[in-house]
This record gives C-alpha cells, structure tokens and sequence, in this order.
C-alpha cells in the first residue's frame, strides 16, 4: 500500500501512469480507513481465537468435536434457511405487486417498506416482545375467544424466526424490486398479445427475469441472518441456540473471549464462503443493487 | 379472482411489515408498567419521563453526535473514493472493490469483538472518539455505493462543455459536477447517518456508558428492566422515520410530475 508500490503499478499501466496515481490518491483515504480500522480489528479476533488464554488450536477444536455446538451451528444454517425462505415468500408478491403497479397502492407499499427498512432492529424486535408476551394482543385474543392460556410464544425459536423475518423482509423485498422494476412491462403484454394467460406470462417471462433478484435477496438475507444478534438473543432462547447467541453468552456469561473470538472465526469464514461463491458467479457489487 | 391473488398476498406481506411497529404507538400511551397490550388505561406520562430522564436525554444526545461525527468522516472518505472507482482504471481495482465492501459483509458481531480488543488498548472504549471510528468505517461501503451509483449515472459531456467553454478543473468541479451530484451526496450521507443512528451491536460492545447510544439503551432496558419508556423512543423514532420516508417520496415525485 505504500506510495512506492502505487507509483510502481501505476508505471507499469504505461500511459496510463498519470491517472493510476490519481486513481490510488482518490481511493487511498477509503482503503486505508477500511485496512487499518477495520481488517486490522478483524485481525484481533483471528489473533484471540488462537492465543487467549494459551497458543493453541484448542478453541478450534473444541467446537467442532463437541457436539453441543454442532448443533448450534446446524440450528443456526436451518434457521437461516427458514427465516430466507419465509421472507421470499412474503417479499416476492409483496415486489411484484409494487414493481408491476404505478398507482397509489405502489406508493403505500413502497412507504411500508421504506419505514420499515429505516427503523432500527431494536425497535421492530421490542414490538415483537409486546405481540408475543404473556399479557400481549395474542394471549388477549386466547382469553376473548375463551381459549385458555396460549401456548408459550415468546423465547422460543418460534418467535426468532418470525422476529427475524420480520426484520429482514424489507432487505429481500428490496433486492427483489431492484431487479423487478427493470423488467420492461412490455414483454409481459407481448406475451399475453400471443396468447399466454396471465398466469402463464408470468411464469415464462416474469418469473426467469426475476430470478436474479430472488438470488440476490436469498443470499443477503441468508448471510444477515446467520450473524444475527439482535432478534436472537431478545427474542430466542437458549436451548436453541444460534451462534451469535452463543458468542454472547460466552462472552457475558463466562468471559471467554479466546473461544468466542474463535466462534465468531468460524461464523466469518462461513460468510465468506458464502459471499465468495456467489462473488464468483454474479459479482459482488450486484448483491446490493 | 386470480388476478387479486397477488394484490392480497402483497397486503398481507405490508400488514405484517407495519402492524407490529403501528402497535408501539399505543403502547407508549399505555399506563401498564411491563409490556401490556391492549393498555389497561392512557396518560402521557411516559414521554414526560423520558424529556426528563437524563440517561435516556443523554442516549439520544449521543446518538446525534457519533451518527453526525461518522457521517462527516464517512463523506469525507467516500466521496473519492466513489471517484477514484468509477472513473479509473488501476492496478488492483477488482481487489480494492471487494475491500471497500468489507464493513457490511463481516458480520456486526464480528465487528464488534474485533472494536473492543482492538480499541481498549488506545484507550477508547467507552467513548465518543471510539464510536465515532469505528460507525464511519462501517458506514463508509453504504455512502460509497449510493454515491458511485449517482456518479455512474452523470453525464460527462456537461463537464466537457465546462471545460471547452474555458473553466479549470477545479471550477468545473465546483460549478458543475458537485452541484449536480448533490441529491446523491446528500442521500448517502444521510444513509450513512441513519446506519450510525440505527447501528446497534457494536455499540453494544464497545459503547460503554459514557458514550451508550439510543438503540444500545434500550436493548439493555429491554433485557434487564423492561422500561415502559422504550415504547416511547420507539415511537418517536418511527415517527421520525416515517415523517422522513414521506418527504423523500414528495421530493421524490415531484421531478417525475414536473
């Protein structure tokens, strides 16, 4: 990163010279912000996995032989699959309906999206406590319908997962109309012109125009909700436990920061699986539109 | 028939989106002292202890002046950094665009842990400073994507006609690029603020209490004391941003009215 290698691969562009450094000028503040305040923190972490208390892989070890926090991370990769495919579920018609309408419905839509997306996740998760709770709207109705006691709602993974969809769907509902709201309205009726019913215009040529932003919203909201730490640990419970729950209560609990530091490795690197895969085949810079 | 099916569906997507948050508005009126729904009975007396506690006061002026803090130091990074990417080629760009996004792909708890073992030797866990580095690097990919999508769309040839009519770079910078970037500076700069504001996790580990934002607050209230006053900042908080959602689609719609 020094300025030495920056003239030196601007040299090497030849007559682009004069613009590689200017280019490296522009970026450097950005990068160098990212590499010493960011990657370098990161590096701790690295760091803590394998030398707090002692130097050795034991953290590492620990975790894939015990079978306790196997299963925390299979809990953690079928949650994840369940929050992603319920927030498709809701999101798909949910875009579609706002990308294929212009009229004041669109608008209310796209509002209830919007706030939504811009309140933060402490407040949206805080009104699942108050829906869920034992003197909430939900045991009110039990009562009023003369139900009995509802079942128990609240701190289980009942209530994270559909806290988390709920939390997450504006990510997938946005991915998806990103993608949507390019697709030419055009060929929809083109298709319909020649027959098709709107059923089969929507599965022939909507649908697989669509299927980049179903993969784009799919893959953010699977890779936000496998480092979820909000909605889990307010609303979950401990016996299903995903990782970040774990790496809180190891921290807070028992103070362990080498063994969480080295859980929050292995949550790092299956992000980065994940994101490299999709890197590989889309580019990252599509995933968020 | 068939054709309301998706019409219904969506609707029911945008009840389950909004019904939750439009069920804190009442709640905040509620005289309940633990979370109670529907509320035995409403006064306001929760919002004249929230004007009048000083930690809550002081939560929120904390958190206006580390998501202002991050906001500057993240434009200030972003800014040519969206320039340097989308108008140059140069040694290592694929490499560095994937650096730049790094702040949102790791995840926040990651984040978190790296912040408090990385600022507690310098000292700045706990304070503003400490908050205020580490939301402007993770606000920085926001900003830099909401700018270099409005630089990517701006027409050169404007600046062409700046320079072929006789002004420097630097005039033509400042005449005409800048103020037609402005709407998408301004958005990512706001982006970049509400990503501070809303950031909860790593304020969470490394906020301390001296430097404790709103959203860390009342995740602690939430866990240890259930204080009826988070039904309050929730709702002022939703308010703000729907009041902010609404302007943004005024100036939205005009332009396309126009």
């Amino acid at each position: 990163m020094s300025k030495a290698a920056s003239t030196q691969a601007a040299r090497r562009r030849g007559p682009m010279s004069r613009d590689g450094l200017t280019a490296w000028l522009l970026v450097a503040p950005a990068v160098l912000c990212i590499i010493v305040l960011f990657i370098v923190p990161i590096g701790y972490v690295l760091l803590l996995s394998v030398t707090d208390p002692t130097v050795s892989l034991d953290h590492y070890r620990r975790f894939f032989t015990v079978p306790l926090y196997a299963n925390v991370m299979v809990n953690t990769f079928r949650t994840s699959l369940i929050v992603t495919l319920a927030c498709l579920a809701f999101g798909y018609p949910l875009a579609y309906v706002m990308a294929r309408r212009t009229d004041a419905v669109a608008v209310i839509f796209l509002v209830a999206v919007g706030l939504s997306f811009w309140t933060g996740f402490v407040v949206r998760t805080y009104a699942w406590l108050v829906i869920l709770g034992n003197k909430g709207p939900v045991a009110a109705t039990y009562a009023l319908a003369g139900w009995g006691k509802p079942p128990q709602l609240l701190f289980t993974s009942f209530s994270s997962t559909l806290g988390m969809t709920h939390v997450l769907l504006p990510y997938m509902v946005l991915a998806l109309h990103g993608v949507m709201r390019k697709i030419d309205p055009s060929y929809m009726r083109a298709a319909e012109g020649l027959g098709a019913r709107s059923f089969g215009a929507f599965r022939l040529v909507f649908l697989p125009l669509s299927l980049p932003g179903v993969v784009n919203g799919c893959v953010l909201v699977f890779t936000m909700c496998l480092g979820f730490y909000i909605t889990p640990i307010l609303l979950g419970t401990p016996k299903d436990m995903m990782i970040s729950q774990l790496i809180s209560q190891q921290i807070e609990d028992l103070l362990a920061w080498g063994f969480a530091s080295a859980i929050a490795v292995v949550l790092l690197a299956s992000t980065l699986v994940l994101l490299g895969v999709y890197n590989r085949f889309a580019g990252l810079d599509r995933l968020w539109g | 028939m068939a054709r309301h099916v998706p019409l219904l569906l969506a609707s029911l997507a945008a009840i389950f989106l909004v019904a939750p948050m439009a069920i804190i508005v009442p709640m905040s009126f509620s005289k309940a002292i633990s979370f109670e729904f529907p509320p035995p009975g409403y006064w306001t007396g929760y919002y004249a202890q929230y004007f009048s506690s000083h930690s809550w006061l002081e939560a929120t002026a904390n958190s206006f002046i580390i998501a202002f803090g991050s906001m500057a130091l993240t434009l200030i990074a972003a800014l040519p950094a969206a320039f340097g990417f989308v108008r140059y080629r140069f040694y290592g760009k694929s490499v560095l665009n994937l650096v730049m996004m790094l702040p949102i792909i790791v995840p926040a708890v990651v984040s978190a842990l790296g912040y408090y073992s990385f600022l507690s030797p310098l000292r700045l866990v706990g304070t503003h400073a400490g908050m205020i580095i580490a939301h402007s690097v993770l606000s920085i990919p926001v900003a830099f994507l909401v700018i270099a999508a409005a630089l990517k769309g701006f027409d050169r040839n404007l600046e062409r006609a700046a320079m072929s009519a006789g002004a420097g770079p630097l005039r033509t910078f400042l005449w005409v690029t800048l103020p037609v970037l402005r709407p998408g500076i301004l958005v990512g700069a706001l982006f970049a603020f509400l990503h501070s504001f809303n950031e909860a996790v790593v304020a969470i580990f490394i906020a301390g209490r001296d430097a404790s934002t709103l959203p860390k607050k009342m995740f602690e209230s939430i866990r240890l004391e259930s204080d009826p006053v988070i039904a309050v900042v929730s709702t002022l908080l939703t308010g703000a941003v729907l009041l902010g959602v609404l302007i943004s689609l005024f100036f939205r719609q005009r332009p396309a009215q126009g």
